[in-house]
């Protein structure tokens, strides 16, 4: 069911970036690419194990 | 409700917001001039068709998180970047309605409002103005998001193309139809 709302007061510009900005969005961002794609960032750790361990 | 800038004002020039995706593109944190740009639109996009502010913030942020995974995918093929924005943010709102996390809202000033029952009507009166609303609210989906954007947010028919993927001449056709439909539905129990 749709709700109608009338004359609804909107948050002013200076409330809505208070509320959000690009550094959450990027973090979040990082933290999806990082979920999607672990092997990106265990690349170099598992690397220098594998090196250190046939040292 | 404040003036809503349309697409084209909000734009970059072409070659200059092409550079800055581009950009992006290479590098995620160079998308902050775009979302600086037109966050506050997909925001007021969004508000307006969901009951809670929460909410609306919430959906904003998963648009522009999906527009930055996305966007080595993004080809600029002369439709603004808004555009693509926009039709991110559609789609996250319409998952949102079949999720049930929010409830599909239509946020109208009382003032178009009125513009339209005198322009149908004799005179305003409160009967006429519940039988608009329930009229409204009989239309089907993607009528009412024609008449959304072309009347309460006063959008382009370029742009209501641009955002729901149809040429300019057939979100004419569409909103002209769907217009006849309200009026229909409106006039249905005089």
């Amino acid at each position: 069911m749709i709700k109608i709302i009338l004359d609804r007061k909107e948050p002013s510009l200076a409330e809505v970036r208070r509320h959000q900005n690009f550094h959450e969005i990027l973090a979040a961002h990082q933290y999806q690419q990082k979920i999607n794609n672990p092997w990106r960032y265990w690349y170099y750790p598992v690397l220098t194990i594998c090196l250190l361990l046939l040292v | 409700m404040p003036l809503q800038l349309s697409l084209q004002q909000q734009s970059f020039l072409p070659d200059e917001e092409k550079k800055l995706i581009e950009r992006a593109q290479q590098d995620p944190r160079f998308f902050a001039p775009l979302y600086e740009r037109y966050h506050d639109a997909i925001f007021r996009y969004v508000y307006r068709r969901v009951d809670e502010e929460e909410q609306a913030y919430d959906i904003t942020s998963s648009v522009f998180v999906k527009a930055l995974q996305a966007l080595h995918k993004y080809e600029y093929r002369g439709l603004p970047f808004s555009a693509w924005l926009f039709r991110i943010a559609k789609s996250e709102l319409y998952q949102s309605f079949r999720d049930q996390k929010a409830k599909r809202t239509v946020s109208i000033d009382k003032v178009v409002l009125k513009q339209v029952i005198e322009e149908w009507s004799e005179e305003y009166t409160e009967q006429d103005k519940a039988r608009l609303l329930v009229a409204l609210k009989n239309l089907k989906d993607q009528q009412l998001q024609l008449i959304e954007m072309r009347f309460f947010e006063k959008r382009s028919f370029k742009e209501i193309g641009e955002i729901c993927g149809l040429s300019e001449n057939n979100a004419k056709v569409k909103t002209f139809r769907a217009v006849l439909k309200l009026k229909e539905f409106f006039h249905q129990k005089e």
